[in-house]
């Protein structure tokens, strides 16, 4: 894995030592490997042409939850998450890439008709084989343990995609756009109508954008590059094409994705890198917006709760960390729900998620995320809100194992219910 | 290391000992950058494992290297010749804190800040603070005798450790010290393991003495127009007779890394920074901090600023801590030395350091602990010019020599290790290495533990 890109990017680290501190996973494996220091000198050492195992690399390299406290916490400011995803993709150029996950990343994902297609056969295999659970966030499958995935929950897919509900010919054209994000789209569709329709209580013609290719960040975490590149590409071409005033994110992986990596993915010399900085310049996440154009400010003043302080902001690892957006939640819910909504404990811990992490080591991001919310729920909170889909999708989950009455929402959705209560 | 040591280890260890290439990666380095790999690594939790692993290492004649967070700047823990890497990281409870006796009791692996917030809980006060003290351990604090920027009125590491349990490098299991104040019984072996950086035994244990945590603490940041007022500043505070818990300096060139983006304005005169700290009760803090003030500016302050309330003092200090990340800008390898002189002879010693500088035509930053005399020499290079590598190798010798020269140290804090040495001779004397040398035999016979280190020998072990 000789490469210069990335023997340049790890030069940076000091090997101080700082991002033991912070990294999510330490304490879950008490090893350097598991910490940026580690990665980025097996990376370090790959990359100069002292290569190991390629596949105990990818190993090792795989162990990361993406959380980006390292990076924030380092001195030297190293790009870990860039040298974790530039590592990942070398070694699956070089090991190639899982069929399966060609199939996902490289055929399903950049296309809306393979997206449709896969959530029809996802949801009727559900149907064949888990069992439900009952839950406050809404009917959970749970998987029999055969599947040594023993007590994961999913969410069961709703009939119909949000895109799919929507009327043909409504929101087609308008200066905003809403990037709803796949799963908003397909698996919590209320979200993506919840998002909607708060977005266009601005005032602003608010176009979704339809048949999205994915954003492209699971196959760039998963290290199928080329598979990532493909959807940027046709998100880029399309909505440079669209040219809108904005670009509105309910997700922030999503916003992540198409502010920061997307530009390191594609090359300077790309013919769509101009356009690519131009689309990113206007993308934005949903509370910003909210706060922008004055929605909130019609709704009524609340009355004092009688529980104040039930509802939750659970920071996403890339929104609030990467993308420093974790205010604006937080003054969306303290409008929409009042004194209801109080400072969560454990607030800014992972959730655990960490896209492809949940899959390859799921009792681990389980432990993570059980003890993320059973510290929110000790310290009070009974709804957890949040702005993200990796993070939703994991908390509801881990509600489901721990503590079934506590409830995960998108803020949209309390901004939604705000205004058609009061 | 052979295949019966493999064997017998994975005996003791199971999985928790990992041979594999990445592995040993992720244990060849330290804060030093400098990379040797092990032949294995094993993450021991209980005394008894690491016992049992020193008497296979004098069966098969293989180093044993002990490590705690790998955060040294003197390339203590990094394996030079091979061998076995002790990774003491899983041994991290807090076993007691007697509120009664102020005494802790803890293992190795423990991180220096939980420690000192289990402490601050109940009203006590751990005092060491390395600037790593968010990660480096305890048992690693002890390898090397860590200080920290308190140390000009608490004291460094040694000053708190009263008792210890380590494995000797004959792989016996030996209780040193005592659980009291006081304590002479014998020869004082525990201050003998104490800075040994791993060569003598491994801590399985320790037993930590605490303090009553200060009431309150004020800060205090003075500009000087020159390196000169501000270091005289320094031996003038100490002859207000006042200890501060901080006496920081940052001369002309470190102020410079920051000058545009240090988190507050920076008088374009200012060629000198003291930051100051004073703490204990209330009332003797605030009169202390206006002493301070005062004795600033009559050395010559050109700005005086002071906070009491945690805001404040956090502002005053963003000057201090802005410094080691920018120092990257000046060149990216730092060569991190850490002497300390006399208080009195640091106006001559930073003169030398500029001196030197200039003469050598290579860049040098210097701030530190000047309260206690200890200046960390930040010798920066590119990296890649052979020259410029040499010059710098050249006045680091040169350093060393003149701070020996002003009855100085050349490590307050950081060991010897590989770093320094070709050094150790200079400051010791020939008698001094030999003592040493004999005493090595005594706890460590075969050469086991940490070999190549301190000393410039090879060590006696093979791999």
């Amino acid at each position: 894995m000789k490469r210069e890109d990335l023997a340049a990017l790890t030069a940076a680290c000091a090997k101080c030592g700082t991002c033991r501190t912070v990294c999510t996973l330490y304490p879950e494996r008490k090893a350097e490997i598991a910490v940026a220091r580690g990665k980025v000198v097996l990376v370090e050492a790959a990359a100069s042409g002292l290569d190991g195992d390629a596949e105990a690399l990818q190993e090792a390299l795989s162990d990361c939850l993406l959380c980006g406290r390292c990076e924030r916490a380092c001195p030297n400011q190293v790009s870990v998450e860039e040298i974790v995803m530039k590592g990942r993709g070398a070694l699956a150029e070089e090991l190639g890439i899982p069929a399966w996950k060609q199939v996902v990343f490289g055929k399903v994902m950049p296309s809306a008709g393979g997206k449709t297609a896969a959530r029809a056969a996802a949801a009727a295999s559900q149907k064949l084989f888990l069992r439900k659970v009952p839950t406050e966030s809404g009917l959970h499958y749970r998987f029999p343990s055969a599947f040594g995935l023993s007590g994961r929950t999913v969410p069961a897919l709703p009939g119909e995609s949000f895109l799919g509900s929507l009327p043909r010919g409504e929101a087609v054209r308008g200066e905003v756009i809403l990037f709803v994000g796949c799963v908003f789209d397909h698996v919590f569709p209320r979200v993506g109508r919840a998002a909607y329709e708060t977005l266009r209580l601005s005032g602003k013609g608010i176009s979704v954008f339809r048949d999205a290719p994915c954003c492209g960040l699971p196959a760039l975490v998963a290290g199928d590059r080329p598979s990532a590149l493909r959807c940027v590409e046709e998100n880029v071409r399309r909505l440079s094409d669209a040219s809108p005033e904005r670009i509105v994110f309910p997700c922030g992986s999503c916003l992540v994705m198409f502010r920061r990596n997307m530009l390191s993915l594609l090359p300077k010399e790309h013919p769509l890198y101009g356009d690519a900085v131009r689309v990113a310049d206007r993308c934005e996440d949903y509370a910003s917006f909210l706060l922008e154009t004055g929605v909130l400010s019609r709704l009524p003043d609340l009355p004092k709760s009688e529980r104040p302080g039930r509802i939750g902001y659970h920071d996403p690892c890339h929104l609030s960390g990467t993308l420093g957006k974790g205010g604006e939640g937080r003054e969306v819910l303290r409008r929409a729900v009042g004194d209801s909504f109080g400072e969560m404990k454990g607030a800014d811990l992972c959730c655990g998620y960490g896209g492809t992490f949940n899959i390859r080591d799921y009792p681990t991001s389980a432990k993570i995320g059980q003890n993320k919310v059973s510290v929110a729920a000790e310290g009070g909170t009974a709804v957890i809100a949040t702005a993200c889909s990796g993070c939703i999708f994991q908390m509801r989950d881990m509600a489901a194992r721990t503590d079934p009455s506590l409830r995960v929402v998108h803020i949209a959705e309390l901004v939604s219910q705000a205004f058609s209560t009061r | 290391m052979d295949k019966q040591a493999l064997s017998a280890l994975r005996e003791v260890f199971g999985e928790r000992l990992d041979t594999s290439r990445e592995q040993c990666i992720c244990y060849s380095y330290d804060a030093t950058g400098k990379m040797f790999l092990p032949d294995a690594v094993a993450f021991p939790t209980s005394a008894d494992e690491v016992r049992r692993t020193i008497l296979l290492a004098n069966e098969r004649l293989f180093p044993v290297i002990p490590r705690g967070a790998g955060s040294g700047f003197s390339g203590g823990s990094v394996p030079v010749q091979g061998g076995l890497v002790l990774s003491m990281e899983r041994m991290d409870r807090i076993l007691s804190i007697d509120e009664e006796n102020l005494v802790a009791v803890v293992e190795p692996g423990v991180v220096t800040e939980t420690l000192k917030e289990e402490a601050r809980k109940r009203g006590l006060f751990y005092p060491p603070d390395p600037a790593s003290l968010k990660f480096c351990t305890i048992g690693g604090n002890i390898a090397e005798c860590s200080g920290g920027m308190c140390a000009v009125k608490y004291g460094v590491t040694r000053d708190y450790v009263l008792g210890l349990e380590a494995v000797l490098g004959t792989g016996e299991l030996v209780r040193t010290g005592v659980v009291t104040v006081k304590g002479v019984v014998g020869y004082d072996l525990t201050r003998m393991l104490v800075g040994s950086e791993g060569t003598l035994g491994i801590v399985t244990k320790a037993v930590l003495k605490l303090i009553p945590h200060p009431e309150t603490i004020a800060t205090i940041l003075a500009f000087f127009r020159s390196n000169h007022d501000g270091s005289n500043a320094v031996v003038g505070i100490i002859g207000e007779r006042i200890t501060p818990c901080a006496l920081e300096l940052m001369d002309r060139t470190a102020i410079d890394c920051v000058r545009e983006n240090a988190g507050l304005p920076v008088p374009a005169e200012a060629g000198c920074a003291l930051l100051i700290e004073v703490d204990g009760p209330k009332e003797s803090v605030s009169a202390e901090a206006e002493r301070v003030d005062q004795a600033c500016r009559r050395y010559g302050a050109i700005e005086v600023g002071r906070a009491a309330d945690a805001e404040g003092r956090e502002r005053l200090w963003t000057l201090r801590r802005s410094i080691s990340p920018a120092l990257r800008q000046v060149n990216p390898v730092k060569i991190n030395e850490d002497i300390v002189v006399p208080r009195s002879r640091l106006p001559e010693m930073l003169a030398f350091l500029a001196d030197l500088a200039y003469r050598q035509n290579i860049k040098i930053v210097n701030f530190g602990h000047a309260g206690d005399g200890n200046v960390h020499v930040n010798v920066m290079i590119s990296g890649t010019d052979e020259d410029e590598r040499r010059r710098a190798d050249e006045a680091v010798a040169e350093v060393f020599r003149k701070t020996v020269a002003l009855g100085g140290t050349i490590s307050g804090e950081h060991g010897i290790g590989i770093a320094k040495a070709p050094f150790l001779e200079m400051e010791v004397g020939p008698l001094g290495v030999s003592v040493m040398k004999r005493l090595k035999t005594c706890f460590d016979p075969n050469g086991i533990l940490n070999p190549g280190k301190i000393f410039v020998e090879e060590g006696m072990a093979r791999r």
